[in-house]
């Protein structure tokens, strides 16, 4: 299964009564319908962790390019119109400033490892807290309560999975939390942010900036706003999509499908 | 008016400071840069005016290593050419023209290990690179430990190995074109070469051969010669080259801290003190 497709559904199942396993490429989960697939028979793997490294470095290729105008700049340097930069154009300051980091998961923790070089103060909300040692090893300070962390981060990104409790869990409210300087990342799933709220705060000033390598839906309709702001950044889902890491993954995919073809314990499944 | 001026602040090498001007201000005690470099400055004929110089050394650093890192994530993961993939009418692309290059245990070699060069190799650490360094002198052992980085007296050998190489040198007769034909050819062709010193460091019409033949992958420049190009230059257009606008420390915070330390230097100067971050001409 790559990028989510085919759609598995009740239909297809019952059209392949020999499905004896699906392999996802990536580490989330939450377009399968984990339940339906164990009723009939089927195991499920993804390949969770090889994408880490690489989905945290787009994290902070957003932020660095967010906070400092990278694609903005690109254009004016190349523009027919540009006869001379101007004195005055300035970015933000990524050293020292503070990131609140939501889901600290792997990829959540990486991200904390690689701003942490930059001086950053992180902040994190999480469903649990992590161990002392962990947290002192990132310098990261626990927010249990996810407000703390809205209204204090210069910069915030979103890490969690997307389940029933982290859909929308970016709306209105919490983007008014936000400082109004504020930048929003999102490298988790569109329906993790209330993307019609996102738009607004975006036009009215709310936060500053967004850069985002998930939507609802992927692609965007060409007639979206998100497309056409100037503070907005956005990728096409490419957290993962390095060379290494999409050949790894591949294997990782054909290794879990022999298992499964076999009989035998399927590596990285998904339970 | 002339004769009132004691103190000049320079942002962004404006005015320019030539003998007509150093003559027209006899009182003139001090010019403070606004950023580290003086390339720009003929340190020789300012000194003989009697006229002493500082630079912003402490103010940059941080500022531009960002700079350095944001070039080397743009370039890696091919940022302004998806984000205009995901903004196109057609938005039609084909898998490999999106993947990107992995950083983990991938090799950034640093030219110029001053105090950016330093802080580029604190960070690129935390991304899990191996990094190398060609510098004048070679760094203490545990600064180089601090940051896992391995020293390479000869500056082909760091070329020759390395996936990501990153410019961070000060523009000197020394470092003039000290990136050309030959040091392109010796790079990887899957390399890519980032540049936040100056653009003179740089043969730049080899770096347009070089890249438009494939010598090496791609190239991510904060600086170019001149600044900006000239509307029709060939870098402007090449698919596989991220050009920004010298943004090297442009940010709110540098610029206060910038300005912040030319007044010390500036009321160091006119009180007779030593300054903090004093110029000499070598």
């Amino acid at each position: 299964m790559w990028y989510h497709k085919p759609a598995i559904n009740e239909e297809l199942l019952q059209s392949l009564p020999n499905l004896k396993v699906v392999a996802s490429s990536g580490v989330g989960i939450d377009h399968l319908d984990l339940k339906l697939l164990s009723s009939y028979g089927v195991k499920v793997s993804n390949t969770p962790f090889i994408v880490s490294t690489d989905t945290a470095d787009m994290g902070m290729a957003l932020l660095l390019a967010s906070s400092r105008r990278v694609v903005e700049g690109h254009e004016m340097a190349v523009s027919p119109d540009t006869e001379c930069f101007p004195a005055d154009w300035l970015g933000v300051e990524v050293s020292g400033a503070t990131l609140g980091i939501v889901g600290m998961g792997t990829i959540g923790y990486k991200v904390a490892e690689r701003a942490k070089a930059f001086e950053m103060k992180i902040l994190y909300h999480n469903r649990n807290q992590r161990k002392k040692e962990e947290e002192s090893a990132v310098g990261a300070v626990y927010c249990k309560k996810i407000d703390d962390l809205l209204q204090q981060s210069d910069f915030v990104l979103l890490a969690v999975n997307l389940t029933p409790q982290t859909h929308k869990l970016i709306g209105k409210r919490e983007l008014e939390l936000m400082k109004p300087t504020a930048t929003l990342i999102n490298i988790s799933r569109g329906l993790v942010v209330d993307q019609d709220a996102l738009v607004e705060a975006l036009q009215n000033k709310v936060i500053k900036a967004a850069a985002l390598d998930v939507t609802y839906p992927e692609p965007l309709p060409r007639d979206h706003p998100l497309l056409k702001l100037k503070n907005v950044i956005i990728t096409p889902h490419i957290g993962s999509a390095t060379k290494t890491t999409r050949w790894v993954m591949m294997e990782e995919m054909a290794e879990s499908i022999e298992a499964g073809l076999a009989g035998l314990p399927v590596p990285r499944e998904v339970l | 008016v002339g004769k009132k001026v004691q103190a000049i602040y320079l942002w962004w090498h404006k005015p320019v400071i030539n003998k007509e001007l150093l003559q027209s201000l006899p009182n003139l005690k001090v010019i403070a840069n606004s950023g580290v470099g003086m390339d720009h400055l003929d340190l020789k004929l300012v000194a003989s005016f009697g006229v002493k110089m500082a630079n912003a050394p402490r103010a940059v650093s941080s500022s531009t290593a960002d700079t350095g890192m944001a070039l080397l994530l743009a370039s890696a993961r091919r940022l302004v050419e998806v984000h205009n993939i995901s903004i196109s009418p057609s938005m039609e692309y084909r898998e490999a023209d999106v993947l990107g290059v992995k950083l983990a245990g991938a090799t950034l070699g640093i030219i110029g290990m001053g105090s950016i060069g330093y802080k580029i190799a604190l960070r690129a650490k935390a991304f899990e690179m191996k990094i190398l360094y060609h510098n004048r002198t070679r760094r203490k052992v545990q600064d180089e430990q601090a940051v896992g980085a391995t020293y390479c007296r000869r500056i082909d050998s760091l070329l020759q190995q390395a996936d990501f190489v990153m410019l961070v040198v000060s523009l000197t007769p020394q470092t003039h074109k000290l990136i050309g034909k030959k040091e392109l050819e010796l790079m990887k062709p899957t390399a890519t070469l980032i540049n936040i010193s100056r653009g003179a460091v740089v043969d730049q019409e080899a770096l347009v051969a070089a890249l438009q033949t494939g010598v090496i992958r791609a190239a991510a420049l904060d600086v170019t010669s001149p600044e900006p190009l000239p509307r029709d230059h060939p870098l402007l257009k090449l698919k596989n080259v991220i050009i920004t606008p010298h943004l090297g420390i442009k940010t709110d915070k540098a610029t206060y801290m910038i300005t912040e330390e030319a007044v010390e230097n500036i009321l160091a100067a006119l009180s007779g003190l030593p300054l903090p971050s004093e110029v000499l001409p070598s």
